[in-house]
C-alpha cells in the first residue's frame, strides 16, 4: 500500500510540473530609475558587481600581449592595468579622448614628430605580491614582451617597424630596444623611425602596460603570464597576496583566476586614488564568472544574482524594450564596429566592379538589421567607417541608397547591365560564373538568418550562392588559398580610436597568405598571389595603399579625419570590397542593483571603473 | 578468473589505443579548422604563425605528433602524468583542467545513480507487481515521459520552477562541499533529480520487463509450492536474477555520465567533464577534446571490465577462465 501511495504522489507531481510548465509568463522585476546613459541614484562605495556570461572570450590565456578583444581590455583598463596614457572610461567621443594615466601629462611629440618622452607618476605602484614602485624599465619590459616572438603578441604590428630598434625576435634585453630609452627610474623616451600621428593611441593598449619582469619573466611561453598577472590599477586578482613571487618555482596561479570559471578581483591595497583622476573604483570586487545557461544567466538578472548581461538575447532585449520600468536597466552605445557582406575581388563574378556595386543597391540591409534583433542593435552602415569615428562627417553619405535600405532591384539592375557577366544586358548576372557561388557564413545565429537573405537579395540580380554554414568560419575566410568569393561573417571593430585600425584591412601590402583580414584581397599583386598559391584571376584590383600612407602620415585632427573619410569614400565608390550593413552597438542590460552605469567606449564594455551596485544587496 | 582479468586488462590497453587513433585522426588530423590561426591573433604574420604552431605542436609530420601524443598520455609530459598537454585556450595543462572538474561530473553521477537506481528499481517493482493495474499504467506513463523528454528541456523548466517561480533550489551554479552541506546540496538535489528521471524511467521499464519474465519461471512456481513467503519469493529468488542485467547497465551508464553529463552540466552550469567539453568543442580546443575522449574511453572501458566481473559474482551461472 505504501508503495502504491507513493505511486500517487509522484504522478501528482509530475502532472503538476507538467501543468505549471506549460503556464508561461515571468515576473517583472522594479526597474531603477536612472536616465538613458547612465543610472541615477547615489553611488555607494562598496557591494560585488558580478557579470555573468557564456565563456571569457579570451585570446592569449589572459596574458596582456595576447590578448585582443573587447573583453579583456575592458578589465585590464578599468581594474588591473594602467598605462602611460589612458582614456576616460567613458561613452561616445569623450571616451575616445586620451588622457595621462601613469604618466603626468600627455606629451606632444618632438619638433619632427618622432620623439615622445613620458615622466611617470610618484606612487604609482604594483599590487600584492611585489608592492613595489612602477619605475621605466617595467614600461621598457612590456615592449621586450611584445618583441619575444614567443610570447605571440597579437598586435606586434602596431609597434614593430614603428618603435625604432623593436624588432620580433628574442627578447632583446634591457636596454635592447634602441628606440625605447629610460632615464632614471621616471623618465621614458620613445623615438619612432618615422612620424606617426596615432602612436599615443597605441601606448594606451594593454600590451603596452607596465610589466613587472621578477614574476612575467618566469614564462616563455604565449598565455602563460595571465594567472600570475600582477595589478597596476585599483584591483587585483584574489590571492595575488598569497602567491609567492621570491622566485620562478614557487610561482603558483593565483586563485582569483580560474580561466574556465571565474575572475574575482578585489582592491589593490597598494593603490592610491590621489595618482588616478579617471577611474571612481565604487565596487569593492568584481566578479566574472562563466555561466552556460544563457537563459539562466539573463533570470538573474532579475533576482540580482548577476548585474550584467552583455548582448543579451532577442526575447530578453524585448522585454526591456517593451517594459516601461526595465527601460532605464537597459543601455546601449555605439560599439565603433562594422559589419559587412566582404567581396573577394579575385573570384568570379566579384572580379567586376559593376558586379559589386549592383550587390551593394540590391543587398536587403533592412532585413539583415532584422536578423541581429532590429534597431538597437545599430544604425544601417551606408559606408565603411563607423560615423562615430569620422566624426559624423559622411552620416549624410550613401552611395548606394534604397527605400527603407531594402534594396533598389531597378538601380541594381542597371549596375549589373553593365557588367561582363549580363551577357545581354538586361541586368540579370547570365554568365556561369554567376551561378553557384559558394558563401561562407558560421552556424550560429544570426548569421544563419541572414545568409538567405543575402541569398534571396542577390538572387533578384541572377546570382545565385551556395552558403555553407561552418563552426569556424573565419579558418576559410583568412586563408587566401581557399579563395572563398563571398561571406557574411565578418565584423570588424576599432582597436583604438583612429580610422588607420580599419584601414589595415584594405593594404595590398598587408595580405597574409594565412591570418589574413584584408578578405577582398584589395591590393593583390601577382608576386603576392604567386607566394599564395592562387592565380591572379583580376590583374585589374586597385590598390589603396598611397591613399593609406598619405593619411597615416596626417597628424591628428580634422585634417587626418576628412583624409579617411576620403578613404572611405574611395573604397566604396572606386573599389567596392564590401557591403557594410551594420554599424554595430553595444548592448548591456544591468540588475535593479546597479545605482550607476557606465560605458567604456575604447574597450566596448561597461566601464568597470565607474559601475556602481547597491551595497546593502 | 585471475587469467580472465589479465587478458581482459591486456584487451582494454589494445582498445584504448585503438580510440586514441581514432580519436587523434578525428579531431588533429580531418577538421577544416585550424587553431593556431585563432591563437596568433589578427594579422599575424608567417613567423608568428609558425611560432604558434610550433608551441602548440603542429609543425611535425602526423604520424611523428601521434606517436609522441601516445607516448605522452603512457609516460607523462613536462606538465605531468598522464601528458595531455597543454589548453590552446587557457594555456592551462590539460590534465589539471580535466582533474578539477572530474570530481563535479563524479557527484553529479554519484548522486543521480543513487536516485535513479532506487526509484527505477522500486517502481520497476511495483509496476510489475500490480501488472495491468492504475498504478502499472501510471508508472508506465512515468518512464515513457522520462526516456520521451529531453534532459535539457527538464532541466529548464525544472529551473523555472523550482529556483525561479517556487525558490525551493537556489539555482544553478557549484558549491563544493568544503563550503558547507546546505549549499552543496542545494546545488546539487535538482541536477540530480533531473539527469535521474531518464534512466529511472529506463531502469523502470527494464525492471518491470524482467521480473514479470522471471516470475514465470519454473522454479518461482517451485519456490512458491515449497510455501515460501511471497516476499522470499520475489526479493530473494525474482529479484537476483532480474536484476542482473542491471548490474551490467549501471556500469555502462554511469561509465558514460563520468565523461560528462554535458546537457545537464550545461543547463545547470556545473564545472564538470560535460561543461568542459563543450567549451572545447566551441572554441577548437583540440588537446582537451582529445583528451576527455580518451578519458571517457578509459572510463567505459574499466567500467566493463569491472561489471562484467561482478555479472560472475551475482549469477553463478557465469564462469570465466
Amino acid at each position: 500500500m505504501r508503495s502504491k501511495r507513493n505511486v500517487w504522489i509522484i504522478a501528482l507531481m509530475l502532472v503538476l510540473s507538467l501543468v505549471a510548465a506549460a503556464c508561461g509568463g515571468g515576473d517583472g522585476d522594479d526597474g531603477d530609475t536612472g536616465q538613458n546613459g547612465e543610472a541615477e541614484g547615489d553611488a555607494e562605495r562598496g557591494g560585488t558587481l558580478t557579470w555573468e556570461s557564456e565563456e571569457f572570450s579570451f585570446t592569449g590565456g589572459f596574458d596582456p600581449v595576447g590578448e585582443y578583444l573587447g573583453e579583456a581590455w575592458g578589465v585590464y583598463t578599468n581594474l588591473l592595468l594602467r598605462n602611460l596614457v589612458s582614456y576616460k572610461h567613458a561613452p561616445d567621443a569623450e571616451g575616445n579622448e586620451l588622457i595621462a594615466d601613469l604618466a603626468t601629462e600627455v606629451p606632444e611629440p618632438s619638433g619632427d614628430g618622432t620623439e615622445y618622452t613620458f615622466t611617470i607618476k610618484d606612487g604609482v605602484m604594483f599590487g600584492p605580491p611585489l608592492s613595489r614602485e612602477i619605475v621605466c624599465e617595467d614600461v621598457e619590459y612590456a615592449f621586450r614582451r611584445i618583441a619575444t616572438e614567443t610570447l605571440v603578441a597579437q598586435y606586434g604590428n602596431y609597434y614593430e617597424g614603428v618603435i625604432e630598434g623593436l624588432e620580433i625576435g628574442k627578447d632583446p634585453g634591457k636596454g635592447g630596444i634602441s628606440g625605447i630609452t629610460c632615464s632614471g627610474d621616471k623618465e621614458i623616451t620613445f623615438t619612432l623611425s618615422e612620424p606617426t600621428g596615432d602612436f599615443l593611441y597605441r601606448l594606451a593598449m594593454p600590451a603596452a602596460a607596465p610589466v613587472p619582469e621578477e614574476v612575467a619573466g618566469c614564462f616563455k611561453r604565449a598565455g602563460e603570464y595571465g594567472r600570475y598577472l600582477v595589478s597596476s590599477s585599483g584591483y587585483m586578482f584574489e590571492g595575488s597576496d598569497q602567491m609567492d613571487a621570491s622566485s620562478c618555482d614557487s610561482l603558483e596561479p593565483i586563485s582569483g583566476f580560474d580561466p574556465d570559471r571565474e575572475q574575482i578581483l578585489v582592491r589593490n591595497p597598494d593603490y592610491d586614488q590621489a595618482t588616478d583622476d579617471y577611474r571612481e573604483n565604487w565596487i569593492d570586487e568584481f566578479h566574472h564568472v562563466i555561466n552556460t545557461n544563457t537563459n539562466d544567466l539573463e533570470q538573474r538578472l532579475d533576482t540580482g544574482d548577476n548585474d550584467i548581461v552583455y548582448t543579451p538575447t532577442p526575447q530578453t532585449l524585448r522585454k526591456f524594450v517593451q517594459d516601461p520600468e526595465l527601460e532605464d536597466r537597459l543601455h546601449v552605445y555605439s560599439g565603433d564596429r562594422t559589419w559587412y557582406v566582404t567581396m573577394n575581388l579575385n573570384e568570379a563574378p566579384f572580379d567586376d566592379i559593376n558586379v559589386r556595386k549592383a550587390v551593394n543597391l540590391v543587398m536587403d540591409k533592412d532585413g539583415l538589421l532584422r536578423a541581429w534583433g532590429g534597431a538597437n542593435q545599430g544604425e544601417i552602415a551606408t559606408h565603411i567607417i563607423p560615423n562615430s569615428m569620422l566624426n559624423d562627417t559622411l552620416s549624410d553619405y550613401d552611395p548606394y541608397p534604397s527605400e527603407n535600405f531594402a534594396g533598389d532591384e531597378e538601380a541594381a539592375k542597371a549596375a549589373m547591365a553593365e557588367s561582363k557577366y549580363d551577357t545581354d544586358g538586361d541586368g540579370i548576372c547570365d554568365a556561369p560564373e554567376c551561378k553557384g557561388i559558394l558563401q561562407i557564413g558560421a552556424n550560429v545565429p544570426p548569421n544563419t538568418d541572414m545568409l538567405p537573405i543575402v541569398e534571396a537579395s542577390l538572387e533578384k540580380i541572377g546570382i545565385t550562392l551556395e552558403s555553407r554554414e561552418v563552426t569556424d568560419a573565419y579558418t576559410p575566410i583568412t586563408t587566401v588559398a581557399r579563395r572563398v568569393p563571398i561571406s557574411i561573417r565578418p565584423g570588424w571593430g576599432k582597436d583604438y580610436p583612429d580610422v588607420y585600425t580599419f584601414a589595415v584591412l584594405f593594404q595590398g601590402n598587408g595580405i597574409a597568405c594565412e591570418g589574413n583580414y584584408n578578405y577582398s584581397l584589395v591590393g593583390l599583386t601577382q608576386e603576392k598571389a604567386d607566394e599564395c598559391g592562387i592565380p591572379l584571376n583580376n590583374p585589374d584590383i586597385p590598390s589603396v595603399d598611397d591613399k593609406i600612407d598619405e593619411c597615416y602620415a596626417v597628424s591628428q585632427g580634422p585634417d587626418r579625419i576628412t583624409c579617411w573619410g576620403e578613404l572611405d569614400q574611395q573604397l566604396m565608390e572606386e573599389v567596392v570590397p564590401w557591403v557594410p550593413y551594420l554599424f554595430a552597438n553595444v548592448v548591456y542590460t544591468v540588475s535593479g542593483d546597479v545605482t550607476k552605469f557606465e560605458f567604456d567606449q575604447f574597450s566596448g564594455t561597461g566601464a568597470w571603473s565607474k559601475i556602481a551596485v547597491d551595497p546593502s544587496t | 578468473m585471475g587469467r580472465y582479468i589479465a587478458r581482459r586488462l591486456m584487451y582494454l590497453v589494445l582498445v584504448l589505443l585503438v580510440i586514441t587513433l581514432f580519436t587523434f585522426v578525428i579531431f588533429y588530423v580531418l577538421p577544416p579548422s585550424d587553431a593556431a590561426l585563432a591563437a596568433a591573433g589578427k594579422l599575424p604574420t608567417p613567423e608568428i604563425l609558425a611560432e604558434v604552431r610550433e608551441q602548440f605542436g603542429l609543425n611535425d609530420p602526423v604520424h611523428v605528433r601521434y606517436v609522441n601524443f601516445v607516448r605522452d598520455i603512457a609516460l607523462g609530459d613536462e606538465y605531468g602524468w598522464p601528458g595531455f598537454g597543454i589548453s590552446f585556450d587557457t594555456r592551462s595543462p590539460v590534465k589539471d583542467e580535466i582533474f578539477s572538474r572530474v570530481g563535479v561530473t563524479l557527484q553529479l553521477a554519484a548522486g543521480a545513480a543513487m536516485i535513479w537506481l532506487v526509484l527505477g528499481i522500486a517502481t520497476g517493482i511495483v509496476s510489475a507487481l500490480n501488472r495491468r493495474k492504475l498504478v502499472d499504467r501510471l508508472v508506465m506513463g512515468f518512464a515513457l515521459f522520462g526516456i520521451s523528454a529531453p534532459v535539457f528541456a527538464v532541466g529548464l523548466a525544472a529551473l523555472y520552477l523550482f529556483a525561479y517561480r517556487w525558490e525551493i533550489s537556489p539555482g544553478t551554479g557549484y558549491f563544493p562541499l568544503s563550503e558547507g552541506f546546505g549549499p552543496w546540496f542545494g546545488h546539487f538535489w535538482l541536477p540530480w533529480v533531473v539527469l535521474a528521471l531518464q534512466y529511472a524511467a529506463f531502469y523502470a521499464r527494464m525492471v518491470r520487463g524482467n521480473l514479470l519474465d522471471t516470475m514465470g519461471e519454473d522454479y518461482i512456481r517451485t519456490a512458491r509450492a515449497k510455501g515460501l513467503s511471497e516476499r522470499k519469493v520475489i526479493g530473494k529468488h525474482g529479484l537476483r536474477a532480474s536484476l542482473t542485467p542491471i548490474v551490467t547497465i549501471f556500469g555502462l551508464d554511469f561509465s558514460l555520465l563520468l565523461g560528462g553529463a554535458v546537457l545537464t552540466e550545461t543547463v545547470f552550469n556545473l564545472p564538470g567533464v560535460g561543461q568542459l567539453i563543450v567549451r572545447s568543442v566551441a572554441r577548437s580546443d583540440l588537446p582537451v577534446v582529445v583528451a576527455v575522449t580518451v578519458v571517457a574511453a578509459l572510463f567505459v572501458s574499466f567500467m566493463s571490465l569491472v561489471v562484467d566481473i561482478l555479472y560472475a559474482y551475482l549469477d553463478p551461472r557465469v564462469r570465466y577462465t
